[in-house]
């Protein structure tokens, strides 16, 4: 469905992107991972044929270079921060499905799926309306004309955790032969979207391959947390030990922590339920993004991802 | 509906909603009428008798009003939703960077046009009861849409050449005000002080568009009126009042063309 060849973009002495390879199958689902300025918005930027390149780019079997318009018929586009359009949310929908040659009807019950009713909202200034509720709209937009590519920038980097949920939620509603490429700098958003990660790193792809081999490779470790009751603390701690060889435990008073292999999470909490010890709360806590690229790929840490993904 | 005509649509729509349409279709039109209003009659006012002051009024309404009524809008046409990211998301659509360029061009010309005829229009009307003939009027009124379309021109150029509203907005304005100066003060400076050569007094008078518009109104009133000025008096004297009306017609045409067309070069080239 994407088709780059020695794809390659300079900003003055720059290289961004250094001799881009590869193939996207349709229906992949496909996340593009890298340190600030690996090139991630440049690469989207390409595919879009927004900015000239090097190499040949071909989407759904369209020349980028030379048949943009055709290409970005059957692309689907949500940038990082929605625009404030003017003009009402209706006026907004309308144009941009008749630009599109979407059908009005198949974009409003998008919506409506999304959560955002049209015959409520429709009269409101977009200027008015939540960045949640606009990156809803967009990708109303993007999947109402039945695209083959939904490219979507960092669409959930300015949402608050409900509206990332809710955005998270309707990309499910994305067709199966849609092929998907989300940059992200989120770890949660990654596992929810993707089954195939692409690393960028100084303009080339430094990683191509699933989140267990990054995680493999990292051998990073997950910190679960357990609230059970104080009496049964000691009880859980032995059983976790039983389970997760050299446990590093921590504690916030109320809940004990353990770092543990990313897919170690369920064996740890299906001991304790065998020992009868009844958990009470549980959430994990991923590393940052950074750390994990640094640790599999030896990336510097991007200060940007530090923060860790809750779950 | 191609997407040339939804993105024309789109900008009278934005134009229609806007505060300044309304704003200056408003402070036209009042002036306009009072202008008009309190042109007619036969008493001499400031050297001008009857219609005359009234044409004349609304000649000076023109070019005080029209130039920044259309290089406002114009030069936040494309700098503002550079800005806001709109203008990626709208060239991620499937148009073309002309396609968008044309459309703010066209959409912009035609929402001014309407506060123009809205404006003009009423005034007109008052002014033509007043004892303006219709037919002045209606060259009046043809050279104050050119005006307004070369400013139009100028400001989406501009707007298309600057990667800021502010930027682009400053250069616009020192351009006004340039042509403006530069119009009058100009020609003086270069007549007394340096003795200019006539022809060449001749050719700025047609390069500056304030300079095309004022004679080319001018001269269709009354080609004998001293405020042509030196270049204006001799190039009516050379070609006519008609002809200086059209080749103050065709500058002002070319102005509304040529900044226009540089900056559609420029957006629709590769960046």
């Amino acid at each position: 469905m994407i088709r780059a060849r020695d794809l390659a973009k300079q900003f003055g002495h720059h290289r961004v992107l250094d001799g881009i390879t590869l193939d996207l199958a349709p229906g992949e689902r496909v996340a593009l991972l890298g340190l600030n300025g690996a090139g991630k918005t440049t690469l989207i930027r390409c595919l879009l044929g927004l900015i000239p390149f090097e190499g040949t780019l071909q989407i759904a079997g369209c020349n980028v270079h030379t048949d943009g318009r055709r290409v970005r018929e059957r692309v689907g586009y949500v940038p990082q921060r929605a625009p404030h359009f003017d003009g009402t949310l209706a006026e907004t929908v309308e144009f941009f499905s008749r630009l599109r040659g979407s059908d009005h009807g198949a974009v409003a019950r998008r919506l409506l799926d999304l959560g955002l009713d049209l015959a409520v909202h429709g009269a409101k200034p977009v200027r008015t309306l939540s960045g949640g509720m606009l990156q809803k709209v967009l990708l109303a937009l993007a999947l109402g004309s039945d695209v083959s590519v939904l490219l979507l920038d960092e669409p959930t980097a300015n949402l608050d955790p409900r509206a990332r949920r809710e955005f998270l939620r309707g990309l499910r509603q994305v067709r199966e032969e849609t092929t998907v490429l989300l940059a992200s700098h989120r770890l949660a958003d990654v596992e929810a979207v993707a089954d195939r990660l692409l690393v960028l790193h100084g303009g080339r792809i430094a990683f191509d391959g699933t989140m267990d081999e990054l995680w493999a490779r990292a051998g990073a470790a997950e910190t679960l947390w357990v609230r059970v009751p104080p009496a049964m603390r000691d009880a859980a701690r032995a059983r976790v030990e039983s389970v997760v060889h050299t446990p590093a435990f921590v504690s916030n008073g109320t809940a004990f922590g353990v770092r543990v292999a990313h897919d170690a999470r369920a064996d740890v909490l299906a001991t304790l339920r065998e020992a009868d010890i009844r958990v009470e709360d549980f959430w994990t806590e991923s590393p940052s993004l950074g750390s994990l690229l640094s640790g599999a790929l030896g990336l510097p840490i991007d200060d940007s991802s530090a923060a860790g993904d809750r779950e | 509906m191609t997407p040339a005509a939804l993105l024309v649509r789109r900008e009278i729509a934005t134009a229609l909603r806007a505060r300044w349409f309304a704003a200056y279709a408003a402070i036209f039109l009042l002036s306009g009428l009072l202008l008009a209003a309190v042109g007619g009659g036969d008493a001499l006012i400031a050297g001008y008798r009857g219609f005359a002051r009234a044409f004349a009024g609304l000649v000076h309404l023109a070019l005080l009003f029209v130039p920044l009524m259309a290089l406002l809008p114009a030069t936040a046409a494309i700098a503002d939703e550079r800005e806001s990211g709109a203008l990626e998301y709208l060239l991620a659509q499937p148009v073309t960077a002309t396609e968008v360029y044309l459309g703010k061009w066209v959409g912009l010309a035609a929402a001014l046009g309407l506060a123009l005829t809205v404006g003009f229009g009423a005034a007109g009307a008052v002014a033509v009861a007043r004892g303006v003939p219709p037919g002045l009027l209606a060259v009046l009124f043809g050279q104050v849409v050119l005006l307004a379309l070369v400013f139009v021109a100028i400001g989406l150029g501009l707007s298309a050449l600057t990667t800021s509203r502010a930027r682009a907005t400053t250069v616009a304005v020192v351009v006004w005000l340039g042509l403006v100066a530069l119009g009058t003060l100009g020609i003086l400076i270069a007549f007394i002080r340096w003795g200019a050569p006539a022809w060449a007094l001749t050719v700025w008078t047609f390069v500056n568009p304030i300079e095309a518009f004022r004679l080319g109104v001018v001269s269709a009133l009354d080609p004998d009126l001293s405020l042509l000025g030196p270049a204006g008096a001799r190039i009516v004297d050379r070609v006519g009042p008609y002809g200086t009306n059209a080749l103050a017609a065709l500058s002002l045409a070319l102005w509304a063309l040529v900044p226009g067309l540089a900056g559609l070069a420029v957006f629709s080239r590769p960046k």
